[in-house]
């Protein structure tokens, strides 16, 4: 393989890890205050189709852009409110958001392009969208130094492992894991707006394909810290990356197998890592 | 306990009146005109019938999958996988029939039950050996399944003069017998139902279901007293997976005699909310298919008729799902005011 | 003196149980009060009331400053290091960030003032039971509390160490704080409060000064009259059961380190200690939940005639959701069934019998286990071990946390399983309790086996040094 090929697989790694990193920081986040996230698929897809929708109604991608953020923070606010003050099965909860989210942008499309399927064509990002690749290295390195330096991120340590404790020590457990959450769903709107108006500019019904998961499973192999959900989302991005490259020059492999890589890999990396790391204590049940 | 019951189908009534009116509201059109359309969609005539139920059995063998698992606290969320692998397992199986047709057809379904377990299994032993979240390892192997499916449609079992990507049709005697002439509806309903009640039984009568629940319901109480906890874990996603299998078999040997990727809608997620409709217990659960069966066929209608996109009904479902979940806290609740 | 604390008709219920009906109480500045009564009568849900973590139904709360509470069972984060524990709520900080240097400063200096030894950096997760308590305390006392609440501070430890905990509560009164200590331990009491109020049922039926009052009359008004017998123990022909030799298991602060013992057919052999020094890691091992080195032989006692009764019945023993029936059932389905499917009418009836012969207090066998009363709880989870006449008997604080009448009801039933030839092995953090029903008597430190006693031999003080690791 020539210099130009490896170059190009390496920014094409960055770029699908991407959508990935920023759901697994989401993912990271809501863990580490204690509420299990599996909501982040759906985030990220109404995080997509806001996105398109508010950009092809102003003309602007980058409004575009904060409206994906503010639906995947709304749909997070959802769960984190169920979480917190109904105390609910957070999984069946976040399999809920991720039905409703999906069924609200297939409806969507339909509502206001009159077409399912597929949205048409809207301002994208362009060049741009590069700002987002380094933001989310940059934000990873930057949440990784706020959860161990800073007094808040202490306080949101304590309640992901004992909220008894928190509330003994004086604050609200309830009222961090709703910010959290909130904070995770928009992360992963965020990652949802990158896949629909950063690498391409239009919105389609199923495009978030199973990244909210992997995701989870970034979590996971990451041992729950910042750095450690990026860098495996980056693994996964490489495998997601590799199709592209691996297309047409290997012929016995075929297209279809090649899809399936990036899956294949978070079954391996979950099979690997866990039941010799800990969740935080108190994570996925309600206080 | 009757109330809880309860207030599952009622709450899921509630919200589908509320947001189905909202829905049409937006849509321009009157809720009456809308449900009526609904309704008449679903029920307003012999074959209208005939589908609805057509759609109840391809959501009930799915949900008491989910069913089994959710009671032994295992998230199986890859049934829409587990679908699939069963169907293409009948489908190879059926292709080339070796015996008359009443063995045929149990040898077909087998052969799809086997492929769901075999798909349920990966994540059974994911979680029982090395407590892997079957949440995510069930949803990766759905598209793990996706796309081995594609790739074999798209070739090795691609039928030889296919206008698409699908297997070769089915030998005769694959074929499940209908129930109601000229409709889709065969007696794969009655199986389904059997398998409900069988269900029902192992969960309330049996060893294997009382270790399931306490698995599901006290895991740690469990492990203390005698249940072997990876072994239960395992075998109830297998369970699960040969249900959801049994599914795929049903589409695949009924409406379609053939298998190709698009054979199901998303019946695996549907049957989620399917699942908690029917408060998780296997006979509820089929009055619960029912009714999403309804939605469905008659959905279809609704946007013929009243204009109303059948997207709509994907959202009013995740809602059911998330109001259910806060279902626990709202029995709670009242427990406390009475005490 | 002025009042700092005071509660006024104060009620709260939970689901099947009314945990406090209706309670006045008054605490004075610089006063050190006892809050006393049996376990399930109302007091740890009062001292939760006070400190504001719970609210109460009806009834209000006045203190004239912040009220701390060091709880029965800490609330520490088990993951983060001492410094971080104490400061939690309170952080010196530089703008967002957390001084971190000022942060332990704060914890070495609060310590020493008070008296209280404990090393900033180390992982709470490490520490044994009796230091944890001392981070919990020095929590509630960094935040400068004007009323201090401690529920049962002395129950994880070793008698030696009470005086020395006891030393920094006194000079703590002494500079003005006002100090509730809830605890069942009378002659604690009587040594360090000036006034006592009795706890019933929710209600307060006594207010003495312990100047004019006596441990007796504390104990009957906690009571209200004489307390239930337990059964006697018959001489009984002993025979081999279960032998123990060099037995290691678990790891980290409470693991079991090399004991050898054995356990024969109609005795109770008791391990005495405080929590933390092992007793987990062994009773676990010998139920076969914990991988071991080392032996474990039993005689003449297959796996189905062994029972255990383990510490959390919460969590370990029951379903709460499920009904009286179905817990019943649980641990013994294999033998409830033919063919693998459940006999229901033998499960009912194996039901009733434990209902009728442990006294569980119930409207019926199909009631969720999770609304009845702590004490009904353990009764069944007692009467279905001991249903099927087992051989063996691991009981791991069996009366823990359950009103009189029930724990003399277990304790009973325990000894007249060992009156009618079982082995029994009582791991209790309740030394009054092993006093009580043991034959021999272990002393468990740091998972070794520190002394033995015959039953007739047991000295409390004696017992309590080795507890505490002094010699005998």
């Amino acid at each position: 393989m020539t210099a130009t090929v490896v170059a190009a697989l390496l920014w094409l790694t960055f770029v699908k890890a991407t959508p990935i990193v920023y759901a697994a920081l989401g993912g990271v986040v809501s863990e580490r205050s204690g509420v299990v996230n599996v909501g982040l698929e759906g985030m990220m897809t109404i995080g997509a189709f806001s996105a398109v929708a508010v950009s092809r109604a102003t003309g602007d991608p980058w409004i575009g852009l904060v409206a994906g953020v503010v639906a995947g923070a709304l749909a997070g606010a959802v769960l984190g409110w169920a979480a917190t003050r109904w105390k609910v099965d957070q999984i069946v909860a976040g399999m809920g958001i991720n039905l409703v989210c999906a069924g609200a942008a297939a409806y969507g499309l339909v509502l206001l392009y009159g077409q399912p399927g597929a949205s048409p064509q809207v301002p994208s990002l362009g060049e741009a969208y590069r700002v987002l690749v380094w933001f989310a290295l940059v934000l990873a390195i930057a949440f990784q130094w706020w959860l161990h330096r800073t007094v808040a991120g202490l306080r949101v340590r304590a309640c992901g492992e004992n909220p008894h404790a928190v509330a003994a020590a004086g604050f609200d457990p309830l009222g961090v894991r709703l910010q959290m959450v909130t904070w995770s769903g928009a992360l992963a709107g965020l990652g949802g707006a990158f896949l629909s108006i950063g690498e391409v500019n239009l919105f389609s019904d199923g495009m978030t394909a199973g990244r909210g998961f992997i995701a989870l499973a970034a979590v996971i192999f990451g041992r729950w810290t910042p750095l450690g959900a990026a860098a495996a989302a980056v693994a996964f991005g490489f495998f997601e990356a590799l199709q592209f490259v691996v297309q047409g020059r290997v012929p016995w492999l075929s297209a279809n197998l090649v899809q399936a890589a990036p899956y294949v890999a978070a079954l391996i990396a979950l099979a690997g890592a866990t039941g010799r790391v800990r969740p935080p204590a108190a994570d996925g049940v309600p206080y | 306990m009757r109330l809880r019951v309860l207030t599952g189908p009622l709450g899921a009534v509630a919200i589908v009146v509320v947001l189905g009116s909202a829905t049409m509201l937006a849509a321009g059109v009157s809720p009456i005109v809308g449900f009526a359309a609904l309704v008449g969609g679903a029920l307003g005539g012999r074959q209208q019938i005939a589908e609805t139920l057509v759609q109840t059995t391809a959501l009930l063998f799915p949900a008491l999958g989910i069913c089994l698992a959710f009671r032994g606290g295992l998230f199986n969320i890859g049934a829409e996988g587990q679908l699939l692998a069963g169907g293409l397992c009948a489908a190879a199986a059926g292709i080339h029939a070796f015996a008359p047709a009443p063995l045929e057809i149990a040898a077909v379904l087998c052969a799809g039950a086997l492929g769901g377990a075999a798909w349920g299994a990966i994540a059974g032993m994911m979680k029982a050996r090395l407590q892997a979240s079957e949440i995510i390892s069930t949803l990766m192997l759905n598209f793990v399944a996706l796309f081995a499916a594609q790739y074999l449609v798209n070739g090795p079992l691609r039928a030889p003069h296919a206008a698409g990507p699908e297997t070769a049709a089915l030998a005769p005697q694959a074929v499940l017998p209908v129930l109601i002439p000229q409709t889709r509806l065969t007696i794969a309903l009655p199986l389904a139902v059997l398998l409900a009640i069988v269900l029902q039984f192992v969960l309330s009568r049996t060893t294997y279901g009382f270790a399931l629940r306490a698995l599901g319901d006290a895991p740690e109480a469990a492990r203390r007293n005698g249940i072997a906890v990876a072994r239960t874990t395992w075998t109830a996603l297998a369970l699960s997976g040969a249900c959801a299998g049994l599914g795929g078999a049903a589409i695949v040997m009924g409406e379609l005699h053939r298998f190709n990727t698009q054979l199901s809608p998303g019946y695996g997620f549907i049957a989620i909310a399917v699942a908690l409709v029917g408060d998780l217990q296997p006979l509820w659960v089929c009055l619960s298919a029912l009714a999403f069966g309804m939605l469905q066929s008659g959905g279809l209608a609704m946007q013929a008729i009243a204009q109303v996109p059948k997207d709509a009904i994907g959202v009013i479902e995740g809602v059911i799902v998330l109001v259910l979940a806060a279902r626990r806290y709202i029995v709670t609740k009242k427990e406390i005011a009475a005490a | 003196m002025a009042v700092a604390l005071e509660l006024t008709g104060i009620r709260k219920a939970f689901p099947g149980v009314v945990a406090v009906d209706g309670v006045d109480l008054a605490l004075e500045e610089g006063e050190i009060q006892a809050l006393v009564g049996e376990n399930g009568a109302g007091k740890s849900t009062l001292a939760a009331i006070a400190a504001g973590e719970l609210r109460p139904d009806a009834g209000s709360v006045h203190a004239s400053g912040r009220v701390g509470l060091v709880h029965q069972h800490f609330e520490l984060v088990e993951r983060l290091r001492v410094w971080q524990n104490v400061v939690l709520g309170t952080e010196p900080r530089r703008g967002p960030l957390l001084d971190v240097a000022a942060a332990r400063a704060r914890v070495r200096a609060l310590a020493e003032r008070n008296g209280l030894e404990v090393d900033p950096d180390a992982m709470v997760e490490d520490l044994p039971v009796g230091v944890r308590q001392r981070v919990e305390l020095l929590r509630e006392l960094a935040r400068e509390p004007r009323v201090l609440l401690l529920d049962e501070p002395t129950a994880a430890l070793a008698p030696a160490e009470v005086e020395g905990f006891f030393r920094s509560v006194v000079a703590l009164a002494n500079a003005g704080t006002a100090v509730l200590i809830v605890t069942h331990k009378l002659q604690e009491v009587m040594a360090y409060a000036r006034r006592v109020s009795v706890m019933r049922a929710g209600k307060i039926v006594a207010r003495m000064e312990t100047a004019q009052t006596s441990l007796d009359a504390i104990a009957r008004a906690m009571v209200g009259g004489a307390l239930p017998e337990i059964a006697r123990r018959a001489p009984v022909p002993l025979a081999p059961c279960l032998e123990v030799h060099e037995l290691r298991a678990g790891e980290g602060a409470g693991r079991l380190d090399g004991v050898t013992f054995a356990v024969r057919a109609g005795e109770i052999v008791g391990i005495a200690g405080v929590e933390g020094n092992g007793q987990t890691a062994l009773a676990d091992a010998i139920a076969g939940m914990l991988p071991y080195e080392g032996t474990i032989t039993f005689a003449a006692c297959p796996p189905e005639a062994r029972a255990f009764i383990p510490q959390d019945r919460q969590r370990e023993a029951l379903v709460p959701d499920w009904t009286i029936v179905e817990n019943v059932v649980l641990g013994r389905q294999r033998r409830l069934a033919r063919a693998g499917v459940l006999d229901l009418r033998r499960a009912r009836r194996d039901a009733q019998v434990v209902v009728e012969r442990f006294d569980v207090r119930t409207s019926s066998l199909d009631v969720a286990v999770r609304t009845l009363s702590g004490g009904n709880q353990q009764k069944i989870v007692v009467g279905r071990a001991l249903i099927d006449e087992p051989r063996f008997i691991v009981a791991y604080n069996p009366t823990r946390g359950i009103d009189v009448g029930a724990a003399a009801l277990v304790q009973s039933r325990l000894i007249e399983a060992r009156n009618g030839g079982a082995a029994v092995l009582l791991v209790s953090f309740d030394l009054d309790e092993i006093l009580a029903l043991a034959d021999r008597v272990l002393v468990l430190y740091r998972g070794r086996i520190a002394g033995a006693f015959g039953a007739h031999e047991a000295d409390r003080a004696r017992i309590g040094r080795l507890m505490a690791g002094a010699a005998a």
